[in-house]
């Protein structure tokens, strides 16, 4: 059946946990071309290099009955007094549902910035980037 | 085996000079004697940038053959890819061949790829 997604679709899975409140997510792969034009061509040509993979997300700054709040886990990746060790990777699964069947794409990463902030009028949310480390792990898009 | 007969990404020539020496006497005069009557000394550097280390392998293999800076050797017509003027312009001018002058440089970029640098130099 036909099907376009959209945000009601979306989901944020964090060391295997469905994040809760998240507004947004993005992911973006890049691949890095070597050029291998030489002396007497007209046209460029290239052969891949390496492929990085990064991206965002925006969770709201909530939490729910149990105290349970997400955003705040995500920032504890970098806000924090002991420092970031090599170990302190996230799993991220990020996914667009259509009934029973998720599109995912999973990737190791580090969170490489965090914000988040008050402002009157306005829910307070916590903004998050992270870049993978590795190849993805699971693609099924 | 004969030098790799791949395109370069980049070449730079060096025409070289003629051998000659100049006497200067005190009170400044130059006087200059001509040795021979050959160029040489012409400099060729050879860029090969992301290739297989299959052909980067295969520059090591030559310097091997001809014991490194021992052995002049000539040149496959491939190193002038892309050079439209007259052929003998940029190759060791007549009665010179090419030796190397360093060692072929390898510098592994990704796994599998690999950009050589070969420096040399025209000797009689």
């Amino acid at each position: 059946m036909a099907k376009v997604y959209t945000g009601r679709d979306g989901r944020l899975l964090i060391d295997g946990t469905e994040q809760i409140k998240v507004s947004t997510w993005t992911l973006t792969g890049n691949l890095e071309v070597l050029e291998t034009t030489t002396l007497g061509e007209s046209q460029r040509s290239y052969t891949p290099g390496v492929q990085e993979f990064n991206g965002s997300a925006t969770l709201l700054y909530y939490k729910d009955d149990a105290g349970r709040n997400d955003a705040a886990t995500a920032l504890k990746k970098v806000l924090r007094v002991d420092g970031v060790s090599s170990t302190d990777t996230a799993t991220l699964r990020l996914r667009l549902v259509d009934g029973d069947t998720n599109s995912d794409v999973e990737l190791t990463a580090y969170i490489t910035s965090v914000s988040f902030g008050a402002s009157v009028g306005e829910v307070s949310s916590a903004q998050i980037t992270f870049q993978a480390t590795g190849a993805l792990t699971a693609v099924t898009i | 085996m004969a030098f790799p007969s791949y395109a370069p990404t980049s070449r730079s020539f060096g025409a070289g000079d003629y051998a000659y020496k100049a006497f200067q006497s005190q009170s400044g005069k130059e006087v200059r004697i001509l040795y021979g009557d050959k160029r040489t000394g012409m400099t060729l550097d050879l860029s090969y940038d992301n290739i297989p280390d299959t052909q980067a392998d295969d520059f090591v293999a030559h310097y091997d053959e001809v014991k490194g800076g021992f052995t002049s050797f000539t040149l496959p017509a491939a190193f002038r890819t892309g050079w439209s003027g007259n052929t003998a312009a940029i190759d060791a001018a007549t009665g010179n061949q090419w030796r190397y002058s360093e060692p072929p440089a390898i510098t592994s970029v990704r796994p599998g790829i690999s950009s050589v640098t070969v420096r040399l130099v025209g000797v009689l």
